[in-house]
């Protein structure tokens, strides 16, 4: 069997993230093929609810990285979207959802290394949890065995 | 608490030109049940009655009547006011309804009891079962006294006291034009059960909650019986997008239970109403206690304290944690 390739969905902010994962690119640096990026004008935007829903369909992980502190084109988004997405996770973790498949990242659009480094992190993260059965949707709307 | 009292608070209420109708509660028509009372006229005060078998919250009855925010406007014409029994939890929901303009304080006439808890009635039916005549409870010296059919039973409170009145913080209203009785003490922040819960494997956690949430059949009365779940479009009710599937399946029904909680998060102030309600017994007030303890940890926020403290999730700190981020 091959190796376990997780799917992680990352939530990027258009003015930082989305131009820093941009860079990492055109930069020529490598990281693990395992992201779908979602680009949104603002971390404000990610309603938390998406997190458990991405869970329900089909995500082993989520990222959702902005601006850093003070740096978000919107002045507050990324602190408002902060503080959400802690209640979300600590929420989850509650459930039974391990709180490392929920991650935050501040990235900027210079730190196309880091856009990289992050997500190498969270993959090899993620890979260690191994798949979420428990909680995806199939079409009994029962985990798979 | 003296029931005299209340009824000529009730009676000067009524009396008063601005205030339209009174809700309280009066004695239920069978058993243990209470039920509320809704008038505009002074003779019916006569019937109500205050005991710890007044679990109800009535402030339910103020967002069904106009479902603000829509509603409020036609309210607003009518300008009269709605006299209110309140005990500490429902001030707290009033609060945190004001705080988000959900609702207006100057609509109000607010009739404070300090409430000393009220009793779980399904402790109370599985002692005392199949009565069918209205039954009297009072309490005295930490002893529940119920008479039935002329004979008095006497109960210790602790056998029969709600869950959630037991760790209850604010057994006094916070705010009210008028306070009936003396002010009683609230309890110390207790948090023991969900430490007990937190403290278990991710895969203990989800099989605890699978076990709890395989038997909702999503009768949606933890929604409807809760003071702060007062939204016109609710987001179960919606279908495009459609958040949550109508199918009742352990799955989606841990989607339905996630969504209510998070938006309790920093709202709920532990009334406990959507736990009685529950006809299946799900312990939904660890989901809202342990939100609660997160933002007491977290943010030093504690919702309904304050009717101008703007609501937790909309506001941030520049200092908030930020130790989980990358």
């Amino acid at each position: 069997m091959s190796e376990f390739s997780p799917n992680i969905v990352a939530f990027l902010c258009n003015w930082c993230s989305y131009a820093g994962a941009d860079l990492t690119g055109t930069t020529r640096t490598h990281y693990p093929p395992t992201v779908k990026v979602i680009r949104v004008m603002c971390t404000g935007r990610v309603n938390p609810l998406f997190v458990a829903q991405l869970f329900r369909r089909g995500a082993d992980g989520v990222l959702i990285s902005g601006c850093h502190p003070g740096e978000c084109h919107y002045m507050k988004g990324n602190f408002l979207a902060r503080r959400r997405f802690l209640v979300m996770k600590n929420l989850l973790e509650f459930i039974g959802i391990d709180p490392g498949r929920i991650r935050m990242s501040w990235v900027s659009a210079s730190e196309g290394k880091k856009f990289a480094d992050v997500i190498t992190e969270v993959t090899d993260a993620i890979k260690k949890l191994g798949p979420l059965q428990s909680f995806k949707e199939t079409f009994d709307g029962h985990p798979k065995t | 608490m003296d029931i005299q009292k209340l009824k000529d608070e009730a009676k000067r209420a009524l009396g008063r030109k601005d205030v339209e109708y009174l809700i309280g509660y009066q004695k239920g028509s069978y058993g243990f049940r209470v039920s509320p009372l809704f008038t505009s006229k002074k003779e019916d005060t006569d019937n109500l009655t205050f005991s710890p078998l007044c679990a109800l919250s009535l402030v339910n009855y103020l967002t069904i009547e106009g479902k603000p925010p829509s509603g409020t406007e036609d309210n607003k014409s009518k300008a009269k006011k709605i006299a209110l029994f309140i005990r500490g939890c429902d001030s707290r929901a009033l609060n945190q309804l004001f705080a988000e303009s959900g609702l207006s304080r100057d609509r109000l006439y607010l009739i404070g009891i300090p409430c000393s808890g009220v009793i779980d009635l399904r402790k109370l039916e599985a002692r005392f079962p199949n009565i069918a005549d209205p039954v009297e409870v009072q309490e005295e010296n930490n002893h529940y006294i119920i008479t039935l059919n002329g004979e008095r039973h006497t109960v210790p409170v602790e056998e029969l006291k709600a869950d959630t009145c037991r760790v209850c913080r604010h057994p006094t209203p916070l705010t009210c034009d008028k306070l009936i009785g003396e002010k009683i003490a609230g309890a110390a922040p207790n948090y023991e059960d969900i430490q007990a819960l937190q403290e278990k494997t991710p895969q203990e956690k989800w099989e605890f909650w699978q076990n709890q949430f395989s038997r909702c059949i999503r009768c949606y009365a933890c929604r409807n019986a809760c003071p702060l779940c007062y939204c016109d479009g609710c987001i179960l009710d919606k279908l495009k997008p459609q958040w949550i599937k109508r199918s009742v399946d352990t799955l989606e029904n841990f989607m339905f239970h996630i969504t209510r909680a998070f938006h309790l998060a920093g709202r709920c102030i532990s009334c406990g109403e959507c736990e009685r309600v529950c006809p299946v017994d799900i312990p939904l007030m660890k989901l809202n206690r342990k939100m609660e303890r997160d933002m007491m940890d977290l943010f030093n926020f504690e919702a309904g304290m304050d009717p101008e403290l703007k609501p937790l999730l909309n506001t941030f700190s520049i200092e908030d944690p930020d130790d989980f981020i990358l």
